[in-house]
């Protein structure tokens, strides 16, 4: 590793502390790789559990509906941090105060379970109020029909929520993304966690600038993709 | 034959009451339409017809089975949803704004409720929905969206979409209001069309002369109540009641 240099030098010093070596080329993929599959999971899961809770929200069920209510108050209502923490921290505490065993917990697994609880919350919202926002013809034309609530919901009224579904989506998919820095408190080493001891071990801010890069990199190409989307799934607006 | 039948219906939206009782029994074959001012409840009569929406109190009929019966809100009948939803459906509806699904193309908007609600098989439906744009003149547009047609045509193929389900009768709630007055005709003319097939037609309408023209029956509403109804003639040039001398004079 480099010892601490003067500041002047760290960037027109030629190769040792500018340049990666092929090890930290390594830790910043793999950095990269677990901030990636932590917000793609999240959010694949948060879409299709988001539907469920937003369905929940909008039903006239008041179980459901209490439910769905109870679940975005509590996982918007809280910080991220700490439910990664419950999850991690003092679920197997809970579990080990209870059972009397102990269990391995799996870093990865856990941010798993706490990003995808967390972004399904945000994304239920956003899928009820892209629901609310379809005309109410539609579905009094679909039961006029003879369909049932729920073919109305699955072959009319969902599939006119995906356009205006992407552009938020896009959104969360870009704070999951920088968000997944928050798993560095869990022994995980995410994007910004890797380069941060890189940068102290070095005393180098170079690598502040690669890991923007990189960030820089991965949501250009979310919002190129969505806008992609977004255009494809429009088709059938003049 | 009666077709659909209201029991003495009440229907109120909070503290509004907007149906007052209404009784109405409406044949095999008969064209009704029901006039009168807005807000005097004739869209929500045909809308607790197929339960878009639910009556406060009275008994709803359809082909003489009973749909609803309940009192002030209050069911006192159990209701089988799939009975009820597939007697609904022998109700076809066409509303003053279309409501044709926009992210599905003409064909596919004709198609899509016989394929999941009936569950026809696709090429049959297919073949029955090209007769019925051809029927409403409207074959060249199968493939296109809702949006890249006029309101007269998209208000045709909402007429055609509402054929495919095979209804027994058809409600036609204001299907010109919301049309250029230019296109008014081309709908109208659909409408005619099917009447003389002898289709059972219920038509809540502004359209005097075309009311005039198509009807068995005339029906003008009043502040929830049916004020008068008879022949056109009756109705239409000779009203007995001043509410319907007034109404006509307002708008003739």
């Amino acid at each position: 590793m480099y010892l601490y240099e003067p500041r002047s030098n760290y960037f027109y010093d030629e190769g040792k502390i500018n340049v990666l070596n092929e090890t930290q080329l390594w830790a910043i993929l793999e950095g990269t790789i677990v901030t990636l599959e932590i917000a793609l999971v999240a959010i694949v899961v948060g879409a299709v559990f988001g539907v469920i809770v937003a369905l929940g929200r909008i039903s006239k069920n008041k179980v459901a509906n209490a439910l769905s209510w109870f679940y975005i108050w509590f996982f918007r209502g809280t910080p991220l941090l700490l439910q990664l923490f419950i999850i991690y921290y003092a679920i197997p505490i809970i579990y080990l105060e209870a059972t009397g065993t102990s269990f391995q917990v799996d870093a990865m697994f856990c941010a798993f379970i706490a990003f995808s609880l967390n972004s399904t919350a945000y994304l239920a919202e956003i899928i009820r109020a892209a629901i609310e926002s379809i005309d109410s013809g539609q579905m009094e034309a679909a039961k006029a029909l003879g369909m049932s609530y729920r073919q109305a919901m699955t072959r009319i009224i969902i599939p006119q929520t995906f356009k205006r579904l992407v552009a938020p989506m896009g959104n969360e998919l870009i704070l999951l993304l920088k968000d997944t820095s928050l798993v560095s408190t869990i022994a995980l080493f995410d994007l910004l966690r890797t380069v941060k001891t890189m940068a102290s071990a070095s005393g180098s801010w170079i690598y502040y600038i690669y890991a923007a890069a990189i960030y820089l990199f991965l949501t250009t190409i979310i919002q190129v993709v969505f806008d992609k989307m977004e255009k494809k799934l429009g088709v059938y607006e003049r | 034959m009666s077709m659909v039948k209201l029991v003495n219906v009440r229907k109120s939206f909070g503290n509004l009451e907007v149906l007052k009782g209404i009784n109405l029994e409406i044949q095999s074959g008969e064209v009704v339409c029901i006039i009168g001012a807005s807000g005097s409840g004739k869209s929500t009569m045909l809308r607790c017809l197929n339960h878009l929406e639910r009556i406060s109190t009275g008994e709803v009929y359809i082909q003489g089975e009973l749909t609803d019966k309940r009192e002030k809100n209050k069911d006192l009948m159990k209701i089988d949803p799939a009975k009820v939803q597939a007697l609904c459906a022998e109700l076809g509806m066409v509303f003053q704004n279309f409501n044709l699904f926009p992210h599905l193309t003409v064909i596919q908007n004709i198609t899509v409720a016989p394929t999941i609600v009936k569950k026809v098989n696709k090429d049959v439906i297919e073949k029955t929905a090209l007769v019925l744009l051809e029927s409403v003149g409207l074959s060249e547009k199968r493939d296109e969206y809702p949006s890249r047609l006029s309101g007269g045509q998209q208000q045709r193929v909402a007429i055609a979409r509402a054929l495919a389900m095979e209804p027994k009768i058809m409600m036609f709630d204001e299907p010109t209001s919301a049309l250029d007055p230019e296109l008014v005709g081309e709908v109208l003319a659909t409408m005619r069309h099917l009447a003389e097939e002898g289709m059972t037609m219920i038509i809540v309408t502004h359209e005097i002369g075309f009311a005039r023209e198509v009807a068995d029956r005339v029906i003008f509403m009043d502040e929830g109540v049916i004020c008068e109804q008879g022949t056109p003639d009756e109705v239409l040039l000779n009203p007995k009641e001043e509410r319907t001398k007034i109404f006509l004079n307002k708008i003739l």
